[in-house]
């Protein structure tokens, strides 16, 4: 090593308070990161498992909307398709749907064996059954309820071979015996349980229908002109699509999630990227000195140069390696946390493995050591570029550090009239709107020094005639840009994010509480158990009846909710009987509500904002939806608040539904109850009257307000762990900066002593100051914070989802980030307060 | 040989234009000893600066065994200067981070003299200043006359035609700056290095083959002072 790099190296361990506070910042941007891309990436390597190991080697698939495809399909396409050396396509018929056992969903998968085996001949993967040996597959046959599970899963359902258990199927009780296990099966099918085709039929009451098709076709252009023949070949309501567009259509479902955390994990690096900013440029001035005898003695602009980036390198290479293996630990944690707001609102997936993918590790290491040598390569090339005379003078030093103080604000200014320009001039694009976010919070930290010091002047001023020592920690606070500006600006910008979501986040509390007031009109809602769009989750016609003849019912609405086809990708469909009262629960954000009820009733849609936002669709548009006669285009009559489906939904009557898809279900009631009848009373009669029929979630109007607003809080628990964590890093940067200013000040807070003051108020003047710039990073957050805030539920939220959020601002909602804020300088002053109240005289004033 | 030619450098402050140094000439022959004497803030380690390229002039050239110096871009005095110039000061400024010896050895390394050479060189050079046996020690366990002498070392150890040195007692009590002195003037002499040094040290000043005195940004010969040593 020469002496140079020698040098330099030594600086950065003989100041480790420093260097680990350094670390630790950009240590957690990285680990942030990486964290978020474990989380996501675990959960979609779980749901492509899952996708896999169901579809075994099919390359393609029929779907069918509500109705499901008539199985004689199945066999007319296994004849249709033969050419003279035998089948030109694999077929193999699938009918499934939702499932619980022991409290967890699972994917009830009903196959051929045979099909399924035929499908997969010849291919790297194994058929799904996986049964083994001539008794296995006699019981698949002749078992009454025969399944086979994962082995995973049955160990978690506590089920062993041969043993029955109970599953429930739309709430109806069934019984089903586990006849083997997969040992080998893989984590993709743990949320699958297989059964027979016909087993599942009964079970799903969809008899002599399909819920789809796999096919395998033969590869490259043989293939894509079977594809063409067999397309043709299918009815009007089927459609064929590759698998892989199928899952992708699935997972895309999660982009704008998987986008949101995206986003906020790099808030937590680009906080770092001012620590080590902060952390260098602070190494730097320390040594201003030293780099001056150092190009005196004849180092070139560019040794310097290199020195300093290669001391920022030392760090991002460091910061980066500890990121990457606290990201992994962080990422475990939040694996949880995102396969539940997954499964909570979009598909069921069982995260058993965490996936490390290679390319996210190299991608936050890249990304550390980038953002620590463009942290450092600013004031790497302003020390290398300055004359090499010998320690400047500290005013100099200030009075740069204030000219470019002014130069960032306006700076800050400019960037925030861009963020403004970008978000104006871009209508629908969601990186546009994260652009205008990230511009809008550096031009935050941008503001901050220049804001610091203004303050600082002016308390000076104020406190002028009141107390020389006053005035001097205000002054000292506002002389000292060079040394606190950068930590003030990291911990601003923090803040002002923490205060933009945290109202964001209230905001959309409160829209969602004022909706769910004003569209949860009916007093007790039943429906059965499952997820929302699963076609086997219907009422049991006599269960319906019994409950509609109760006495103390004087209204109800009605509906079934599946997910149709359309050119467009899937559609949630809400198909309603509405009762007078429920028509008042709507609140249209597009179209005149009379006008567009009265067309409701003659065969057009209303559709939600996230969906009329995601197609680009009006009152007069049309939406073309695939029925069970083929693709129809129905005209939407007008646009409704909903803040229950990110991916939006279609509202239709009931009876159109009925008449276009062929589907006489219910799959929930709401009742009105009549005058001094309570809703505990019905909620009773309904259960008793149902009897052991079926399992039916009967559930008060307040029961479901808060069960959604549960669900709300457990889908921000993310974010909220995301925010701390850039919040986290700003922290630790004021503390490192703060620590390091006052330890540099030792031997002033010496002379003031030795001048008088006493220990105690040397104490309290310590704190003082770092509780001010402390509070001063609040108030330019304040702002920002709120800006941030729109920006998050005007354009970033109406972007990913559609929504369109209220503003709800409350004095409440800043306390976590004053609390941060204090906390902070509390934290950073505390321990240079103890040293400069107890410390020696004589040797703080040799101290240089 | 240094020679300077209607030098002249001013710094603004505010409003306020300071003619430093003023159309300045001088002329020192190698092997010279000269001091620079004058009163504070009269330019004197301007015109160091000026001379070793550290700093940039408004007018007039310095040149160097003739090297014009001021002619050269900043890669090129950087070079020149650390292969052609030496510098002690009043404050030693060594490195706080690196032994005695990893300071005498890093100029040698600047100029690529790495490995053996460079220990065998720099150890040397602490051997010519009385501190061989300090090589190891860290910088601030050293006395302020002993570090004056690593300092020396350090500049002498790349054996540059030109010494400067800014004040080199000025920081030093009587008996550290009399134990300092002849190391600095000794191995100056030895390697036939010209020597100019600034100093308000007149004992420091009588060593030298002439004082001039910095006055009103130009260089004078010196008036004796009655009563002083000439």
């Amino acid at each position: 090593m020469t002496v140079l790099r020698a040098a330099s190296l030594r600086h950065l361990l003989r100041h480790p308070a420093q260097l680990t506070l350094a670390l630790v910042g950009l240590a957690l941007g990285v680990g942030t990161m990486v964290a978020v891309d474990i989380a996501t990436a675990s959960a979609r390597r779980a749901f492509e498992l899952s996708v896999a190991a169901v579809n075994g080697a099919a390359t393609h698939e029929i779907v069918a909307g509500a109705g499901g495809i008539d199985e004689r399909l199945y066999v007319r396409l296994r004849t249709a398709l033969r050419g003279p050396a035998g089948p030109l396509a694999h077929f193999a018929p699938v009918a499934a749907g939702y499932v619980s056992a022991g409290g967890r969903i699972f994917e009830l998968v009903g196959i051929d064996p045979f099909a399924s085996v035929e499908l997969n001949a010849g291919a790297d993967r194994p058929a799904a059954s996986g049964l083994q040996g001539l008794e296995q597959t006699r019981g698949w046959f002749t078992r009454p309820g025969a399944v086979v599970m994962n082995a995973a899963a049955a160990r978690a359902l506590g089920v062993g071979e041969g043993a029955s258990f109970e599953l429930e199927v739309g709430g109806v009780a069934r019984r089903a015996t586990l006849i083997a296990r997969l040992a080998e099966a893989g984590a993709g099918l743990d949320t699958v349980i297989l059964t027979d085709i016909a087993q599942a039929q009964e079970w799903l009451q969809s008899t002599g229908r399909l819920s789809r098709i796999d096919v395998r076709l033969p590869p490259a252009e043989a293939g894509a002109a079977l594809a063409a023949e067999l397309a043709a070949l299918l009815p009007p309501a089927l459609t064929l699509r590759s698998t892989r567009a199928g899952a992708r259509e699935t997972l895309a479902m999660t982009d704008a999630f998987t986008t949101n955390l995206k986003a906020m994990s790099l808030l937590a690096l680009l906080v770092g990227t001012l620590l080590i900013y902060g952390a260098v440029s602070f190494a730097v001035l320390q040594r201003r000195t030293i780099i001056g005898v150092l190009r005196a003695l004849g180092a070139t602009r560019r040794e310097v140069l290199a020195m300093v980036l290669g001391e920022a390198a030392v760090l991002g290479l460091a910061g980066a390696v500890c990121g990457l293996l606290l990201g992994v630990v962080i990422g475990r944690g939040l694996v949880g946390l995102v396969s539940r707001t997954i499964n909570d609102l979009y598909f069921v997936v069982a995260v058993n493995e965490v996936s490390v993918p290679a390319t996210a590790l190299l991608e936050a290491f890249g990304a550390g050591l980038a953002t620590a040598l463009l942290a450092a390569l600013l004031p790497a090339l302003e020390v290398a570029a300055s004359a090499p005379t010998l320690g400047l003078a500290r005013s100099v030093l200030e009075g740069r550090a204030l000219q470019i103080a002014r130069r960032l604000a306006l700076l800050g200014l400019a960037l925030a009239t861009g963020a403004g320009l970008t978000v104006a001039l871009s209508r629908r694009s969601l990186l546009a709107g994260f652009v205008a976010l990230f511009l809008l919070l550096i031009a935050v930290a941008a503001v901050t020094p220049a804001l610091l010091r203004a303050l600082a002047q002016g308390c000076a001023r104020l406190t002028a005639g009141v107390s020389p020592v006053a005035r001097l920690a205000c002054a000292d606070v506002g002389a000292s840009l060079s040394r606190t500006g950068v930590a003030i600006a990291a911990l601003g910008m923090a803040l002002a994010a923490m205060i933009g979501v945290g109202v964001m986040v209230e905001s959309f509390r409160e829209s969602l509480r004022e909706w769910l007031e004003q569209t949860m009109r009916a007093d007790v809602y039943v429906t059965a158990p499952g997820p929302s769009e699963g076609l086997e989750r219907r009422l049991e016609p006599q269960v319906l009846q019994a409950i509609l003849s109760l006495p103390g019912i004087r209204a109800h609405s009605e509906g079934r909710r599946v997910t149709v086809t359309s050119p467009s990708g899937p559609v949630d469909l809400n198909a309603v009987r509405l009762a007078q009262p429920s028509y008042a629960g709507f609140r249209f954000t597009a179209g005149d509500p009379a006008r567009a009820w009265g067309e409701f009733a003659h065969g057009a849609v209303l559709i939600s904002e996230p969906l009329a936002w995601r197609l680009s669709l009006a009152p007069g548009s049309t939406l073309t939806l695939i029925t069970a006669d083929g693709a129809r285009g129905f005209p939407v009559a007008g646009v409704y608040r909903e803040y229950g489906n990110d991916r939006g939904e279609v509202l239709i009557d009931l009876a159109e539904y009925r008449r276009w898809w062929r589907d006489e279900s219910i799959a929930g009631l709401g009742l009105f109850l009549a005058p001094a009848v309570t809703a505990e009373q019905v909620s009773g009669a309904v259960r008793a009257a149902v009897g052991g029929r079926q399992t039916l979630l009967v559930r008060s109007n307040a029961a479901i307000r808060a069960l959604s607003m549960r669900i709300f809080e457990r889908t921000f628990v993310i974010t909220r762990v995301l925010y701390w964590l850039a919040a986290g890093v700003a922290a630790v940067g004021l503390l490192s900066a703060l620590l390091a200013w006052e330890l540099e000040r030792a031997r002033e807070l010496a002379l003031l002593r030795t001048l008088g003051l006493t220990p105690a108020a040397t104490a309290a003047l310590v704190l003082a100051q770092t509780l001010f710039m402390g509070l001063v990073a609040f108030l330019a957050a304040i702002p920002a914070g709120l800006l941030t805030a729109l920006i998050l539920t005007e354009v970033i939220n109406r972007r990913a989802f559609g929504w369109r959020i209220e503003l709800h601002v409350a004095p409440a909602q800043l306390t976590n980030a004053l609390w941060l804020a204090l906390a902070a300088a509390l934290a950073a002053g505390i321990y240079p307060a103890w040293r400069s109240a107890r410390a020696a005289l004589a040797s703080g004033l040799r101290e240089e | 040989m240094l020679r300077i030619r209607q030098l002249s450098r001013s710094f603004r402050e505010g409003s306020r234009v300071h003619h430093v140094l003023d159309r300045l000439d001088a002329e020192v022959r190698s092997g010279e000893r000269l001091a620079i004497v004058g009163r504070s803030g009269s330019g004197k380690s301007t015109l160091l600066n000026l001379i070793s390229g550290i700093d940039r002039a408004d007018a007039g050239a310095v040149e160097i065994d003739g090297v014009e110096v001021t002619a050269l871009g900043e890669p090129g005095r950087t070079l020149f200067r650390r292969a052609h110039v030496g510098f002690v000061y009043q404050f030693f400024n060594l490195i706080p981070t690196l032994d005695v010896a990893e300071n005498v050895r890093l100029v040698l390394e600047l100029n690529g003299v790495r490995g053996a050479a460079a220990r065998e060189r720099s150890l040397a050079a602490l051997a010519g200043v009385g501190l061989a046996g300090r090589a190891h020690s860290a910088v601030d366990q050293l006395s302020g006359g002993e570090q004056q002498r690593v300092a020396i070392a350090r500049a002498l150890v790349h054996e540059p035609q030109l010494l400067l040195a800014d004040e080199p007692t000025g920081n030093l009590d009587e008996e550290s700056a009399r134990e300092m002195l002849p190391a600095l003037l000794s191995l100056t002499r030895a390697r036939g290095a010209t020597l100019v040094m600034v100093t308000h040290d007149e004992a420091l000043a009588a060593t030298a083959d002439r004082v001039l005195e910095l006055r009103e940004g130009r260089l004078q010969e010196r008036r004796p002072v009655p009563g002083q040593p000439p």
